[in-house]
């Protein structure tokens, strides 16, 4: 045992001495949290989306375009909406270009056409290129234009009279002869705004989240998703960088040297898997303390992550082992590592949310330790404690390892 | 030389790996979801409890169903749905009684936010008819409304459409994943594999060797430039042509959306070089590859579409390579545009590869 230990002394003071690679790994992970949290993450604005690029053509210059361009001025909206007012040709060109996300075209007669009610048309042009800003310049155009509907059916005999005041010259209008008709049109007003000052049916908003779970979503939250997923990666990523060790001392011939002294095989193998199991750990610790200062993530009982983080790191080190007794080469091991690492975490959720993954890719995720893991973490955030997981991880874990000690034992005899 | 360190790379299998199968099942895994994004509207669903004891609330039921919201009724608040409204006992008489009111309207907040938005807005559009028509029906019995009322006429009508001579249905979304992809791809592989090997021809004095030969230094960083392109150039056309027999991909231009990736490429191979020439563990390089191609995919819009993006994130996005070529590649997709439209990208790209080329040749060495 005390000779297990001085292999494992030596193995972490030389890679401490060239931990650049190690902590390449450890930044990824944390910087790719942090991408996908600043970019998903819950804000503190109201829209929850970035502001719309829009550009409004007037080909109406009345009345009811300037109404309709009015709109865009309320304060909510302007936080929503980044409008510029432009003529058709800019308009289409900027359009083409991609430069926002869709152009609002007030026709010619705009005006006229309404107080007449006749059916006017509004034109969006959207944004090719762009999923989900130009729909949602376009359902604001649709209500806007709802809203104006209204607007004018209920006004439509003062809509007559203003057509028919706009054929006159201003002189000839007789003001007094109106009186009787803006009577009619204050009443109007006046009940009108007993629908609308408050409005008489308004929408009170509640969101809410299946029975037992935490009712608001912050930016933390999402961190605390995306982490464990990143972390368990970056794990397989650093641990099979050490696991490596056993391909390249024989490649190298330290093996062969070091059986000259009284080491025996299977210290040798304990302390690489020791080692792998060590340097899961500390990964995890880092990932943890770094999760937890830079992002506040929240991991839950934090022995039960501990438990967790454990399991999976013996995982890891088994199936490397496992791994490196059955390749020939150091070229083999890495080439065969990397890709089954990121098929592992593409399949197990490391790279994508699960329930945003089809139902194939959720079922090859059972096999992998990350979908084990990233569930595992779940259960803990929420307090319980992750059976299945664990069970799973150790069980499959001392598998891997029942079968790659006698086929390390194999590849180590010199 | 640039041929055989090709042919090295081509006769590893675990370079099709690299090179085909992995980005497949990303191109799979995206382009599903991209989809998926494109469908949701269309069932964006609303569950109703409507207890009004009145005629108003199957009224207003009424005005909120559209082509685009599927209602579906239930008699109390169910422990499932995605989106909620409740119309309550007393809908009808304060309706009756003038009297303002609000409707408790719940939204999952795991449910698609794209349909809760849709759902919302049809539930603005139909308060406003409403509103419109009791405006039109003035001062009048509102118990007597349903005997006969003035209809609601949506005299302003919206239409909507692409730009002139760009697309005129949304593209698949696998127009999108495959690109995307494509070029996270080229930069992961190209820097992966073309800085590795430059690392250990170095280190096992393969390049040593070679300046036995009657090649020069400067001609053996051409070669392993012009080799790590090739690579990439070759990984682009054959996602491509999968992409085309399979997913029926369309880039717009085949020629420019080439030209493209070909630029790009050229400035990946000298980062790989680059790469390789600093770093003297495949561990490093690996890593530092890794975390570069994921940042610059992450940034430059080929994971996610860039306009749900934050704006101070969007100008951080200009720095990355991937953003430049994914951008061009938008333009002649989306907007069918031509080679003066992706003139600004192209210039950007060459200029950034002619950078890398210079920085890498200046750190290119021959023996440790």
């Amino acid at each position: 045992m005390r000779r297990l230990f001085l292999i494992l002394g030596n193995d972490v003071r030389r890679h401490l001495k060239a931990p650049l690679a190690v902590i390449i790994y450890l930044i990824i992970p944390l910087a790719m949290t942090g991408l996908v949290g600043i970019i998903f993450g819950p804000r503190t604005e109201p829209s929850q989306l970035p502001p719309i690029p829009v550009l409004l053509v007037d080909h109406d210059k009345s009345l009811a375009s300037k109404l309709l361009l009015g709109a865009f001025d309320a304060d909510q909206l302007k936080k929503m909406f980044q409008v510029t007012v432009t003529d058709e040709v800019e308009g289409r060109r900027r359009m083409k270009a991609g430069r926002a996300s869709a152009m609002v075209v007030i026709p010619e007669r705009f005006t006229l056409d309404l107080l007449e009610m006749k059916p006017v048309t509004l034109l969006v042009v959207k944004n090719p290129a762009e999923q989900y800003l130009p729909d949602v310049a376009e359902e604001f155009m649709n209500t806007t234009a709802v809203m104006l509907s209204g607007a004018v059916q209920a006004f439509a005999d003062e809509a007559r009279g203003i057509r028919a005041l706009l054929e006159v010259p201003l002189r000839s209008i007789s003001w007094e002869a109106l009186a009787p008709e803006f009577g009619k049109a204050q009443k109007k007003v006046l009940a009108a705004e007993k629908y609308l000052n408050p409005l008489l049916l308004r929408l009170k908003e509640e969101e809410t989240k299946a029975a037992g779970a935490k009712t608001r979503f912050t930016r933390a939250d999402l961190f605390s998703m995306i982490l464990p997923g990143m972390a368990i990666m970056f794990l397989l990523f650093i641990v099979q960088t050490l696991m490596r060790d056993i391909i390249s001392e024989r490649e190298d011939g330290k093996l062969r040297r070091m059986l000259t002294t009284p080491l025996r095989p299977l210290e040798l193998i304990g302390a690489r898997l020791l080692g792998g199991w060590i340097m899961g750990m500390g990964v995890l610790l880092v990932m943890v303390a770094a999760g937890t200062i830079v992002f506040r993530v929240t991991w839950g009982p934090f022995g039960y992550f501990l438990f967790l983080g454990g399991v999976a790191s013996f995982w890891t080190a088994a199936f490397f082992a496992l791994l490196h007794a059955l390749v020939r080469n150091r070229n083999q091991a890495g080439a065969f590592s990397a890709p089954i690492i990121l098929a592992f975490s593409l399949f197990g959720g490391s790279m994508m949310n699960q329930e945003a993954m089809p139902a194939a890719f959720r079922t090859v995720g059972i096999l992998t330790p990350n979908r084990w893991f990233i569930d595992g973490a779940a259960l803990i955030r929420d307090g319980r404690f992750p059976w299945a997981a664990l069970l799973v991880l150790a069980a499959t874990g001392l598998i891997l390892l029942a079968v790659a000690v006698p086929a390390l034992r194999r590849r180590t005899s010199v | 030389m640039a041929g055989n360190d090709l042919r090295i790379m081509v006769g590893d299998k675990i370079f099709f790996f690299w090179t085909l199968a992995f980005p497949i099942l990303f191109i799979v895994l995206f382009g599903l979801l991209f989809k998926a994004g494109e469908n949701a509207p269309a069932v964006a669903e609303l569950t109703v409890v409507n207890l009004d004891q009145g005629r108003w609330g199957a009224y207003f039921v009424e005005k909120i169903k559209s082509p685009g919201v599927k209602v579906i009724m239930a008699d109390k608040e169910p422990a499932e749905y995605n989106r909620l409204l409740i119309l309550p006992a007393d809908f009808s008489a304060k309706i009756e009684a003038r009297r303002d009111q609000a409707l408790p309207f719940k939204k999952r907040s795991d449910a698609s936010t794209k349909a809760a938005a849709r759902v919302e807005t049809r539930l603005f559009q139909a308060i406003a008819r409403l509103i419109s028509e009791l405006v039109l029906y003035g001062d009048g019995d509102l118990t007597k409304f349903m005997d006969g009322h003035p209809e609601f006429r949506d005299l302003v009508q919206v239409k909507s459409q692409f730009p002139e001579n760009t697309v005129t249905v949304v593209p698949s979304g696998f127009d999108h994943s495959i690109p995307g992809t494509t070029i996270q791809f080229i930069m992961m592989m190209v820097m992966i594999y073309g800085g590795v090997t430059v690392m250990e021809d170095r280190k096992k004095g393969v390049l040593g060797r070679m300046l036995f030969s009657p090649l020069s230094t400067g001609e053996l960083f051409q070669a392993k430039l012009l080799g790590r392109w090739l690579m990439g150039v070759l990984q682009a056309l054959m996602l491509i042509l999968v992409g085309k027999i399979f997913f029926r991909l369309n880039l717009g231009s085949f020629p420019l959306s080439l030209v493209v990736i070909a630029v790009f490429a050229l400035a990946m191979a000298a980062l790989s070089v680059f790469i390789g020439s600093l770093c003297s563990k495949e561990d490093m390089i690996i890593g530092l590859a890794v975390l570069l191609s994921n940042l610059f995919a992450g940034l430059g819009g080929c994971w996610w579409p860039n306009e749900i993006v934050p704006p101070a994130v969007r100008k951080l996005a200009l720095a990355s390579p991937a953003y430049w070529a994914m951008d061009a590649l938008h333009k002649l997709r989306f907007f069918s545009g031509g080679f003066t439209e992706i003139l600004p990208n192209l210039g950007i790209l060459l200029a950034l590869a002619i950078v890398l080329t210079v920085v890498a040749g200046r750190y290119f060495k021959i023996r440790d």
